[in-house]
């Protein structure tokens, strides 16, 4: 018992440096780009010495870096968002209001969770059922069907599937809402509650698993493939077991194992994913709030937006890797015995 | 026994045994046995061949280039751009009235076809512009996954090979560059660093931009050949090979390129062949994002991302305007492409490396 806490005590600690390395990286690659903050500040294009000082002063980018580093990591790491340069204005006596980030962060954050947790559990339980079907019956006609289909939905972008599926399901055929998002609570009159929600989410749903389908089946199917031939599935079909209990009590568990490590893998991914998704489908999620840090304005960047941003993102990873964690020291408690170094899986890699 | 006669003579004739097989020719023989693996070589194939000379095959075929502007194919109808196989008026202006009204044109007026229809209300030729666009993506796609090795081979090699703290430095500091949201930094990357980059260019063979977004890509992703190159360096390097290199007083240097890196060639074509898929649909992706090279260069992402607009700038649907040919052709050219690639990948893999189970 003990062990298992030390080892998602050392988990979390880790987790915890990923979050505060991964701030650093952006603060650092911020300072080393050509911008000029004072634009938040002074909307006109050219903008006189004084101007510039005045505008730092305001915005407190003229503080020793380090004094700011620390200020944003301990704010961060506290789930203090601050607030953002941008849209920020000037009142008369020389005060500068600054919007607060929180408010635009923490409903995003519900959106793209909403699809993230959705799709995962979508996409589990698909690829589960079809993977062990395509995985019991290898180089059988539907082995082959669903290994087909699985490669067809990795070879597309998810941008185009989404596109496609939208215009197909919503704007022909008229059978769900093409855009938007509802809110579980506090949401317009009509657009909330569970009805409204999943249905503005099934299309992003369904989406997302295409997509991610194809990995899970394909590992699925191989890991099947596998423990079939072990010992104690023989054993348990020597004693009369049927075929759903071989599946179900011994080959299944083995399984989950690799769906578990796969999934921590792919949390970067699924994030990357999701920006494309959300797009096509224009739901408010994290893209929408990264995409007016990155380019909101057109020749500056807004630091404490885009450091709130990053922030959420690996936060995501980082707390779903924890999770994972937990679910593999409960389903395989010898994880936690094995002495490797503590690894930070990768955050929002995905590009695709 | 007259049979016997043709086996003495063979005795006779060979006085040294025969050459055994190579390694490469026995991949190359169980390769050719996958049937699904060899119709996609020759897929590829003939996608290559389409990509290299079906623009400049079908311009002559067909009187016009990828880059006239038809009026009559698209928006002067006022209808939705031109399907396939449509013979359209061969105008470049369009005959209006002082009012702006179409004028009926004379009957003599020549016509040209447009063998995949029109690619949007501009009305260009789609199939000489999705030729240029495969040639394009799959240069990205090859020349990124280039860069990726070069970067990776190496870096992973030196890891692997050394092992130990060089091994451990170099593993911390691609699992934290990995760990950052690249999405984000190539964003940032393509608005503040590529402008150097995107000068380079080659007249048609590498329009501007391609180099830059191929060297982003590749950089982006070496991590994984890296990890791969490192991880089978780990293993061989206690090989007896190695040793008995060493005993004969290889260099470390001789040692890393005469005799461990032959290893590499199959993971790395393997993992190549994948990633020229895979680089295709960042570039799409990133076309999506509006970061890819200017919409004006036909890539399989522009010709999409012209369609649907980009993540700043969505275009809204309109069922007026909207034909399901414009997305249909470039997305089938990809899907293709990367399904042929990967099932490709699967049977080189197979055919080069020892299998275990099935």
């Amino acid at each position: 018992m003990t062990r298992a806490v030390v080892f998602l005590l050392r988990r979390a600690v880790a987790g915890v440096f990923t979050l505060v390395a991964m701030v650093s990286l952006t603060f650092t690659i911020f300072w080393a780009t050509p911008t000029q903050p004072a634009r938040f500040v002074y909307q006109h294009q050219l903008l006189t010495n004084d101007e510039i000082r005045q505008a730092n002063h305001l915005l407190g980018t003229d503080e020793p870096k380090l004094e700011q580093w620390v200020h944003y990591v301990t704010h961060l790491l506290r789930f203090d968002f601050g607030t953002m340069w941008e849209s920020s204005f000037l009142t008369g006596n020389g005060q500068l209001v600054r919007p607060p980030i929180a408010p635009l962060v923490d409903p995003a954050l519900r959106t793209t969770l909403s699809l993230l947790l959705g799709g995962a559990f979508l996409v589990l339980l698909l690829a589960v059922p079809l993977g062990t079907f395509a995985g019991s019956r290898l180089g059988s006609v539907g082995d082959r069907t669903v290994s087909l289909v699985a490669l067809l939905g990795v070879c597309t972008h998810p941008m185009v599937i989404g596109i496609l599926v939208r215009s197909l399901f919503a704007h022909r055929l008229h059978w769900l809402p093409p855009t938007g998002y509802c809110p579980l609570r506090n949401g317009a009159p009509g657009c909330t509650g569970i009805v409204a929600w999943a249905d503005h989410l099934v299309l992003p749903w369904v989406t997302f698993a295409l997509l991610f389908l194809a990995l899970y089946i394909r590992m699925v199917r191989a890991s099947v493939a596998e423990t079939l031939h072990e010992d104690f599935v023989r054993t348990a079909r020597a004693k009369g077991a049927s075929p759903l209990r071989i599946l179900s009590a011994h080959v299944l568990p083995n399984t989950a194992l690799r769906i578990l490590t796969m999934i921590g893998m792919e949390i970067g991914t699924a994030i990357g994913v999701c920006i494309y998704i959300e797009t096509a489908y224009r739901l408010p999620g994290l893209a929408s709030v990264a995409v007016r840090a990155m380019a909101g304005d057109s020749a500056a960047l807004d630091l404490p937006l885009i450091l709130a941003v990053v922030f959420v993102i690996s936060l995501i990873v980082v707390a779903g890797n924890l999770v994972v964690d937990a679910f593999t020291l409960f389903v395989d408690p010898r994880v936690a015995i094995a002495r490797g170094r503590a690894t930070t899986k990768s955050a929002a890699g995905g590009v695709i | 026994m007259a049979w016997v006669a043709q086996f003495e003579r063979v005795r006779e004739g060979d006085a040294t045994p025969p050459r055994p097989i190579g390694p490469w020719r026995l991949g190359w023989r169980r390769f050719r046995r996958d049937r699904w693996g060899s119709f996609s070589l020759l897929v590829l194939c003939v996608i290559l061949v389409l990509a290299l000379f079906g623009a400049a095959t079908l311009t002559r075929l067909v009187g016009h280039n990828g880059q006239t502007p038809f009026p009559y194919a698209a928006s002067l109808t006022g209808k939705r751009p031109v399907g396939p196989w449509t013979r359209v008026a061969a105008l470049t202006t369009p005959r209006v009235d002082e009012y702006g009204g179409p004028l009926p044109l004379p009957r003599g007026t020549k016509t040209t076809l447009l063998v995949l229809g029109a690619d949007g209300p501009l009305g260009r030729d789609e199939a000489i512009r999705l030729f240029d666009g495969m040639r394009t993506s799959l240069e990205i796609g090859l020349l990124a996954a280039l860069v990726a090795v070069l970067i990776a081979l190496p870096i992973g090699t030196v890891a692997g090979y050394f092992g130990g703290r060089v091994d451990d430095v170099v593993s911390t500091l691609t699992e934290s560059i990995m760990a950052f949201p690249l999405l984000l930094f190539l964003v940032y990357a393509n608005r503040f660093l590529l402008n150097d980059f995107g000068a380079l260019s080659w007249s048609w063979v590498l329009p501007a931009g391609v180099v830059g977004e191929s060297v982003l890509i590749g950089a982006v992703t070496s991590f994984y050949p890296l990890r791969l190159v490192r991880a089978q360096l780990l293993v061989l390097r206690h090989a007896e090979f190695v040793e008995a290199a060493r005993m004969v007083g290889a260099s470390d240097r001789r040692i890393m390129r005469r005799h461990l890196l032959p290893h590499l060639v199959p993971t790395l074509l393997v993992w190549g062949a994948i990633a020229v898929g895979t680089n295709m649909l960042v570039e799409v992706g990133l076309s999506f994002l509006g970061l890819g090279v200017d919409p004006s260069i036909p890539t399989l992402g522009t010709l999409l991302s012209t369609v649907w607009g980009t993540i700043f700038n969505p275009n809204t649907y309109n069922s007026h305007n909207y034909t399901p040919w414009q997305t249909i052709f470039p997305m089938a050219a990809m899907v293709i492409t990367v399904v042929c690639l990967n099932r490709f990948a699967d049977a080189v893999r197979s055919a080069l490396e020892p299998r275990a189970t099935r």
